[in-house]
């Protein structure tokens, strides 16, 4: 297997299709964004003037930001879940879900080789790997929660039709205050996945040479033509 | 022939009191007091951070609210060590004062009255004879002939309606109502005046802690600001505001409560000689002028008094582990160390341990544990706290202004300085004590308007609120003077949270049951000796325990 | 019993009203209702119709101080709706009649008026230990208001106690203290509020009289009529949110300016009640505009959302300080260690890997410089 390894011919592939890149680079946007108003609504700076109220309205518009930007997350997030079934393979929904016994297996060997680091190298998937895939999968629903649990606070104070809908929400959690709650604590997902999520883009680029990090730009990646079959 | 007899619910009360009392030949021998309902409150303190501890306290009560707040923030003030600032202690004062004179005037015509008024006989009473009365011993506005006519002829179509509501099953026509019927014809018309004018008078609380019933306080001062160039603060029109709500009290209790008073207890002298229960007073005293951190300086003084004996005022230091402790030998609790054990509050416990009949049920196991109500002693006493004890003490420390009414009050009734250990002792000592607060009240807005005047607008002390700035671990005790008596908050604080907090409540101290030594406390007490003329309609069981102004929602928490 | 009794409007004429004045106090009740004019005649017949409706008030776990601030109401005063409006068959704070007469007392309105009367319960019913954390005339709370419930026309649940357990159902609820639309199979009108406003009590009760229907309500079985907006929505204050400008300590420069509260604690921004509308005791004031922050006290379980001076509350069973950004920060950091060790791990179990494929991409480039890679 050593010596395989170090002479093979490589493909250029088409993974993600613009629409996806698209989506992708606008919802960190928007998550860079939501995360940093988010984080002043609930601690704002003591500022040390101390004019008159309606010469400012800086805590106003850091929450209008964090709201427009709440709807551009959402209809964003809802145009990535319409491509899932439209897009090509690699954008498909089934990508992101476990359901045959050879997905374990993979989710366990890429846990194997790059949690553990240990050498043994198998299926490499053209898309996210298996594990990659699932962390995507749990993402999209926090996504879900952060818009819903966002909406039903923005109910509160908006005629907005979709904070109606997701108005239901609220007494299930048993008030605004913990929704508020759960919605600022969701805050520390997003940090650890970005942390975690860039650092394996890089580390994968890194380690396999296979221009992962890129792929997200242009949308291609380099794959062993021997490998292809799968 | 003895008979057993039960009265639960106890009503014109607060919370849930039941009294089982055992009757020979017309008199009380034996007594039982229990109270039914329990929530844990102190359970439910543990963890949390000390700085909250207000907000929950105050829910023990809402009808002597504010006190359980300013008793909490004193005792993490203690504990901190912190001092709040002199405006502080007036805002408090203000507060406590309108709380007072808006609890007793509610407790007097409200929960009290009935017991001494008959509503049905002032259906037949001369409108202008009582006016006349009325005018005789106050110049209230609202005595006029007119004005007892309409009153007069209000009651009489709502009782012709046949929906006669609160005053439903009442014992009217009892032989123990005494007053003519135009005398009862003046009192149901203040009742009324008073169930209007109550809701003033707290506008004290709403204007410093913005709301009434459970107004805001804060650990190291008070959270509102006074600023007289601002219109975001206590400014001008605030204080003028509570001038005027002070004015109106102070007219009120002069023209209306303190007039009634006396009318009505001049007809029931008998009741000198009743209930005078466990004759040891005790008094934690309030109202300070020169700082909390100087007991001498309250207008209402700090001492116990044993045996009646007044020539001798003890000092008192809840501080000091041998002096308070409480026992659960007939409440349904169980401590650690053993049922029979007195644990000073700051190592108490709080273990629910019901062994009670199983509801429903007709009697309780008097033997064995029979209330929620746990049984405080101070130096293995038994005490009677509340407006007479606060008054016996000043009186006995001294105090010349409560001296100087007491012995007016006296004077006027034509009875020895013994009628004070009774029932109509302690009713009249709340009236007594509602007076002279509401005057002290008026001296506490000029003071906190002398301080602002002199350039002192602090409210608040900030440097100990951050948790960050505590020790590691700190007690502390808070007191004050309920209007219902001696209340204290002990708190013990680790880590910045709370580890123990205990609460000992007037209440506590009147109607807990007796010590496992069988020493009764003092409704039962109080109760021993009280003439039951008809046992199926026992009106003189309410009106001494009455007397005491009952609150179990405090005394159990 | 007797017949069902007098209107208001014959109540009025006797105490020597005109009936001009009569519909002006209609007029004032309407407004008091936040009606529209149009809906004024509605009240007059109610007033003008109806005997007084029997109403029986229950207390169970509570302070009472929701009657307490019943008797505060300002428009119509208690006296009045004592006397006129409603009558208040049963009601431990202020009926004359205790222990069996008390109990009679009930046992006849239940009877006497059953499907017809109110009944108004404060305090939450304690569930644990089969119900001996209250009882009353040896019975149980539970009991009690099963009883009472049954033939009950309408049930309000008064505050926070009634409505969602309050203060003794705080962690860790000894007596397992229970609102009363959990244990009652029907409609509970829910006026939380530790204690309500007293004329948002008197409001709904009226509305039920007035209207002969129970208020809109909301998800949370609250009238939409009060408790529809947040107390931040229509706090005076709201401006100084908008711009940023917080107190930071009580009593600072921006307390006495009347600042926003929110970096004190204030729950004004998720709490839904009347406080900065109607304000409290005739309205003079509520708690923000005495320089306290809002704790929530109509908020569904607020006593367990503290601390109430912190924003957020603190992360159960992570002490008071830990709210969810120091959990959350604790997280981040131990991840971004985690990762730079995992980083650093790489380049040491992962070396020739990594060799090989530099090994690799040189034989690769070797042959394109003079041919094309891809046939
Ligand atoms: C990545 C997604 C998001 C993140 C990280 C995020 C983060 C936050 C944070 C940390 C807060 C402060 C909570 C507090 O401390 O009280 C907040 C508040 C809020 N967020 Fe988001 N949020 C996100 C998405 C959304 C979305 C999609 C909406 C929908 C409109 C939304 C609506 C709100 C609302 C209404 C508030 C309360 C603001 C206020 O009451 O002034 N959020 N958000
Ligand atoms: C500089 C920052 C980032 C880079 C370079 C980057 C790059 C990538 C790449 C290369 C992929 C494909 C992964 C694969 O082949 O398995 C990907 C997927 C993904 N990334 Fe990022 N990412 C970045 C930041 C973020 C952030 C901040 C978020 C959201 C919080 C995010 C969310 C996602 C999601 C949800 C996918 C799955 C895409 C899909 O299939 O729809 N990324 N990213
Ligand atoms: N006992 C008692 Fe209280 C009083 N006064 C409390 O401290 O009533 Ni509710
Ligand atoms: S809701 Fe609050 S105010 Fe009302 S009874 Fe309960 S504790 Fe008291
Ligand atoms: S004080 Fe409270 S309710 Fe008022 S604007 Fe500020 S956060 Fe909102
Ligand atoms: S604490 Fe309660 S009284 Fe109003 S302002 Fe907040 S809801
Ligand atoms: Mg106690």
């Amino acid at each position: 297997m050593r010596q395989d390894l170090s002479f093979h011919n490589y493909k250029r592939v088409y993974v993600w299709e613009l629409p996806v890149r698209f989506y992708h680079w606008l919802n960190v946007l928007c998550v860079l964004v939501l995360g940093i108003t988010g984080w002043l609504i609930g601690r704002p700076p003591g500022l040390t003037s101390l004019p008159e109220a309606y010469q400012q309205q800086w805590f106003g518009t850091i929450r209008f930001v964090h709201f427009v930007t709440g709807y551009v997350f959402l209809f964003n997030f809802l145009f990535r879940l319409y491509w899932g079934f439209v897009g090509n393979r690699y954008a498909r929904w089934n990508q992101f879900i476990p359901s045959t016994r050879r997905r374990v297996n993979e989710m366990v060997e890429v846990i194997k080789v790059d949690v553990l680091q240990t050498r043994i190298r198998g299926i490499i998937r053209i898309g996210h790997n298996m594990l990659a895939g699932v962390i995507y999968f749990v993402t999209f629903w926090v996504f879900l929660f952060q818009a819903v649990t966002g909406f039903a606070l923005y109910s509160g104070m908006s005629d907005s039709w979709i904070g109606r809908m997701c108005a239901w929400v609220v007494p299930v959690f048993g008030g605004d205050a913990v929704v508020r709650q759960w919605h600022h604590a969701m805050l520390w997902f997003y940090v650890v996945f970005t942390l975690v999520h860039v650092y394996l883009v890089a580390y994968h680029d890194y380690v396999e040479g296979r221009g992962t990090a890129s792929s997200m730009v242009g949308g291609w990646k380099f794959e062993r033509e021997d490998l292809l079959g799968h | 022939m003895s008979q057993r007899i039960v009265v639960d619910p106890i009503t014109r009360i607060e919370g849930h009191l039941r009294i089982e009392a055992v009757v020979d030949n017309g008199v009380i021998t034996d007594a039982y007091s229990a109270g039914t309902m329990v929530r844990g409150i102190e359970k439910i303190l543990k963890g949390r951070d000390p700085r909250d501890a207000w907000a929950f306290t105050s829910r023990v009560c809402g009808v002597c609210t504010t006190v359980h707040a300013l008793a909490s923030c004193r005792a993490v003030e203690d504990a901190l060590k912190i001092t709040v600032p002199r405006n502080a202690d007036l805002i408090r004062n203000l507060m406590f004062c309108s709380q007072y004179v808006q609890d007793h005037v509610v407790h007097f015509y409200h929960l009290h009255a009935l017991d001494w008024v008959d509503v049905v006989s002032m259906l037949s009473a001369d409108p202008a004879a009582a006016a006349q009365l009325a005018q005789s011993i106050s110049p209230w506005p609202k005595n006029s002939p007119g004005h007892f006519a309409a009153v007069q002829q209000r009651l009489k179509s709502f009782v012709e309606s046949g929906q006669l509501g609160i005053f439903a099953n009442g014992y009217w026509g009892h032989p123990q109502y005494k007053l003519p019927p135009e005398a009862n014809l003046m009192a149901v018309s203040h009742y009324l005046d008073a169930l209007e004018w109550q809701k003033e008078i707290v506008k004290v609380h709403t204007i410093f802690g913005g709301k009434n019933p459970h107004p805001n306080y804060v650990v190291g001062g008070m959270p509102c600001s006074l600023d007289i160039e601002e219109l975001g603060a206590i400014n001008t029109e605030r204080l003028n505001h509570v001038a005027a709500l002070v004015k109106d009290a102070i007219a009120f209790v002069e023209q209306v409560y303190v007039p009634d008073l006396l009318a009505i207890a001049g007809f029931y002298k008998d009741w000198a000689a009743i209930g005078g229960g466990v004759e040891n007073y005790l008094a934690y005293g309030d109202l300070p002028t020169r700082g909390y951190g100087d007991p001498t300086s309250f207008r209402l003084p700090r001492g116990a008094i044993l045996g009646r004996n007044l020539a001798e005022v003890h000092p008192v230091n809840p501080r000091d582990l041998a002096e308070i402790k409480e026992y659960v030998g007939h409440s349904w609790y169980r401590y650690g160390a053993g049922d029979g054990a007195g644990l000073h509050p700051f190592q108490g416990e709080t273990e629910l341990n019901y062994t009670g009949p199983r509801p429903p049920f007709d009697a309780l196991d008097v033997q064995g544990k029979y209330s929620w109500v746990k049984t405080p002693r101070w130096k293995e006493h038994p005490m009677e706290v509340g407006p007479l004890a606060r008054m016996l003490v000043a009186f006995a420390s001294g105090s010349t202004d409560v001296k100087e009414i007491v012995t007016a009050v006296l004077a006027k009734l034509d009875v020895p300085v013994a009628a004070l250990f009774s029932t109509l002792g302690r009713t009249a000592a709340r009236g007594i004590e509602t007076q002279l607060v509401a005057h002290w009240m008026k001296g506490f807005l000029d003071d906190l308007i002398a301080n602002v005047k002199a350039g002192d607008t602090r409210t608040f002390a900030p440097d100990l609120w951050e948790p960050e700035t505590w020790p590691a671990t700190a007690e502390g005790v808070g007191m004050t003077e309920a209007p219902r008596g001696a209340l204290a908050h002990w708190i013990r604080i680790q880590d910045r949270l709370i580890d123990n907090f205990q609460l000992v409540v007037p209440t506590t101290w009147n109607a807990s049951p007796r010590d496992p030594r069988g020493q009764r406390s003092a409704y039962e007490a109080a109760l021993v000796g009280t003439p039951v003329a008809n046992v199926d309609q026992p009106l003189e069981i309410l009106r001494t325990v009455h007397s005491f102004d009952p609150c179990l929602a405090c005394a159990v928490h | 019993m007797k017949d069902p009794g007098r209107t208001l409007w014959q109540a009025l004429q006797e105490k020597g009203y005109s009936r001009r004045e009569f519909l002006q106090f209609c007029a004032v009740t309407a407004a008091s209702l936040g009606l529209k004019a149009s809906a004024i005649g509605a009240v007059v017949e109610a007033f003008e119709k109806k005997p007084r409706p029997p109403v029986v008030w229950l207390h169970f776990q509570e302070c009472t101080c929701c009657s307490e601030s019943f008797i505060r109401a300002s428009h119509p005063i208690v006296a009045d709706a004592l006397l006129d409006v409603i009558s208040l068959d049963y009601m431990e704070t202020l009926m004359a009649a205790a222990g069996h007469q008390a109990e009679k007392s009930l046992a006849d309105t239940l009877k006497a008026y059953d499907g017809k009367y109110i009944l108004l319960v404060e305090g939450s019913v304690p569930t644990g230990g089969d119900g001996v954390y209250c009882t009353i005339g040896g019975r149980t709370a539970i009991a009690i208001l099963e009883e009472a419930a049954k033939g009950a026309a309408g049930v309000v649940a008064w505050g926070n106690c009634a409505s969602y357990g309050c203060i003794q159902a705080a962690h860790p609820n000894p007596t397992g203290a229970t609102p009363i639309d959990k244990l009652l199979r029907r409609t509970v009108v829910n006026v939380p509020g530790c204690p309500p406003i007293a004329d948002v009590m008197m409001a709904v009760v009226s509305h039920i009289l007035v209207f002969g229907r129970l208020p809109d309500l909301d998800g949370q079985g609250r009238p939409k009529e009060f408790y529809g907006r947040r107390v931040h929505d229509t706090c005076y204050r709201r401006p100084y949110y908008d711009a940023g400008m917080f107190v930071e300590a009580f009593d600072d420069e921006r307390a006495r300016k009347g600042c926003c509260l929110y970096r004190m604690g204030c729950r004004g921004p998720v709490t839904y009640n009347a406080c900065s509308v109607s304000r409290w005791n005739g309205g003079v004031s509520y708690p923000i505009q005495s320089g306290h922050g809002c704790i929530g006290c109509s908020e569904n379980g607020f006593w367990d959302k503290g601390p109430f001076y912190q924003h957020l509350s603190s992360f159960p069973g992570f002490g008071i300080e830990s709210t969810a950004d120091t959990v959350g920060l604790a997280l981040g950091a131990g991840v971004a260690v985690g990762v730079a060790a995992h980083a650093v791990a790489t380049n040491i179990r992962k070396r020739s890997l990594i060799a090989e494929n530099r090994q690799e991409s040189v034989v690769a480039r070797e042959p394109s410089d003079d041919k094309k890679v891809q046939p």
